[in-house]
Order: C-alpha cells, then structure tokens, then sequence
C-alpha cells in the first residue's frame, strides 16, 4: 500500500539523532509490548509480514506521531482484534471478558522464549527456475498494490541490475494477506542514484534493494 | 550504509535491538536519497569521490558492513581489533575507534 511507512526519498523529517548511551528499553511498557508481539507471533496468531501490514495499515498521522513500540501495540491491537483473539470488550475492559480462542501452536510458556527469540527461516524450495541472473538489467515494475508490498516506491519505473541472487523466499505480498507464502526468487537489485533521485542526485550514490522476482520485469 | 525505508528491519542476532535512530522518519526517509547529510548528522564526512553504497533491508535478508582496518593495527590480534568496532561502523554511519583512541 501506498503508505506514509514507506518514507525512502521523503523530505521534511528533520535530523538524526543519535542518542548517546541509549538504553535498551525507554520504559517498561516498551519491553512487555516486544514480549506481547513475539509471544502471539509465536503462538501462531499471525505471521510477520501480517503484523507489518498492520503497522502499515494504522493511520497516517497515528503512524507518525507514534514511537515503534506505540505502533507495534497499536498494530498487535488491531491485529488480534481482527482474527477473533481478543474482543473490544476485552480491550475496554483491560482483561479477559470474552473466553480465550485456542492459539494454532498452544500454550505459550517461559521455555519457548529463546526458540521465539530467534529469527524465523524465509528460504524455501524452488517451484521453477530463475528468471533473471546477476548482470541482467531490470525495470521495478509500477505497481501500486493496496495491499502490503516490499516493492517501495521510490524504485518503481526505475531500471537496476541484479547483482546477486538469493534463492527463494516466502512472498511478502501473499503471506501478508493469509493467502499462501508463493515463494519467489529474491534478488538484490542495485540503482544508480541518478536514476532514483535525477541530475541533481548524489552522482556517487548506489541504492540496492531485495527485490522478489514479480517486482521485476526483464529489459 | 544500511537502511529499512519500509519499516525496521536490522540484524537482530549479531547488533541486539535497534537504537531510536535507525527506526525513526529521520533516517529512513534520508538514507537512501541524501547519505552524505545523514553522515553529517553523526559528524561524519567522506572525500566527494568515495562511492556510497546504500542498501535498503526490503526482505528478510539482514545486512551489516565490515569495518575499515583503521590504520596503524598491523599485528592486532583479534580480540584487539575488535576493541575498535562500534555498532554504527557495522550499520555504516560511523568508523571504527581510532587506535589509542578513548573508549
């Protein structure tokens, strides 16, 4: 979707900053609300590319005047909500008013929390060959999907060369929606800066992205 | 220098959490159009001819940047080198302590 989450190129933002000695956490709540995501994503309640789309999905200025822990609380919210885990009378409440609905992998308890802690595996089996090879030049297609996509939008038109093939990964754009992980062949696609930004661009600037083999369409 | 313009992706397993900075609109709108700005911000400039490589964490892939040896560390073992990584120099919006340099 064409939302305010997928900000490479916007302008108006202000500086970085950088904090000096930055804690982990800035306050407790922050810790429970990466506990809160982690635990249910584990449990089986959603995957991740579906708990992004539910970032994204927020609106544009709750989005932007919300720190990343407000919006992953926000987005769990919203999220669990939808797939039946919790009730708006639950949330009002502050607790369980509804009875609980069963989670697809049961129980969550104390001894999974490292195995949660560790990255998921994305690779997957190949169902056809590649179509493209590192060398070949590439246009990102322009496509505008609502839905949720890892295609930003400051490639799209533009023309790129594969630099390296990573075999395939489960499909964002399906996965998100619940509608299957469809691998596809990912490629690191590298842009001129010239041709993302124009004549008035960084000249000594490259700008690759992960791009999966339907975001891309051959010269 | 290594972004996610769409959300926060970062390498988890070998940086621990992300700081404020690398999930904040600041750095993801930046990072991929004005790198040398972004530089400046962390106090950091590099001679106009150097090539910047930006790479946007748009998949699962996770990526982080192999420090510069700083010079005057022939000989260093290891674990001395080491000594001189900072996680911004493995994120690519800082080099490596100098060595002798405070810590």
């Amino acid at each position: 979707m064409n939302g305010v989450h997928d900000m490479g190129g916007m302008d108006g933002f202000g500086k970085v900053e950088p904090e000096p000695n930055e804690p982990m956490f800035h306050t407790e709540w922050e810790a429970r609300v990466l506990a809160m995501v982690r635990a249910m994503g584990a449990a089986g309640a959603f995957n991740i590319d579906t708990s992004r789309f539910y970032r994204e999905m927020l609106p544009p200025h709750i989005y932007l005047a919300s720190s990343y822990y407000k919006k992953w609380f926000l987005g769990l919210e919203d999220m669990l909500v939808d797939k039946g885990f919790i009730a708006a009378e639950d949330v009002a409440a502050g607790h369980a008013v509804q009875p609980p609905k069963p989670l697809k992998h049961g129980k969550f308890a104390l001894a999974d929390v490292e195995r949660v802690m560790v990255r998921g595996k994305f690779g997957r089996a190949a169902p056809a060959s590649p179509k493209f090879k590192p060398g070949d030049h590439v246009r990102a297609k322009n496509i505008h999907p609502a839905t949720h996509t890892r295609l930003p939008r400051y490639v799209r038109g533009h023309v790129g060369v594969i630099e390296r093939d990573h075999g395939c990964h489960v499909f964002p754009d399906t996965a998100a929606m619940e509608a299957g992980e469809s691998p596809q062949w990912l490629y690191t696609v590298v842009f001129d800066g010239a041709e993302l930004w124009g004549a008035d661009g960084d000249p000594t600037l490259k700008v690759s992205i992960d791009a999966f083999e339907p975001y891309l369409e051959p010269l | 220098m290594v972004v996610c313009t769409l959300c926060s992706c970062y390498p988890w397993e070998m940086l621990g959490l992300p700081p404020v900075w690398y999930k904040a609109a600041p750095y993801r709108s930046r990072a991929v159009k004005d790198p040398r700005g972004v530089l400046a911000d962390f106090g950091v400039s590099l001679p106009k001819e150097i090539e910047i490589r930006v790479w946007d964490s748009t998949a699962e892939t996770r990526f982080l940047v192999l420090p510069m040896r700083p010079e005057g560390t022939e000989g260093w073992s290891e674990q001395q080198l080491a000594e001189l990584v900072t996680r911004d120099s493995m994120i690519g919006t800082g080099f490596p302590k100098a060595p002798g340099a405070p810590s």
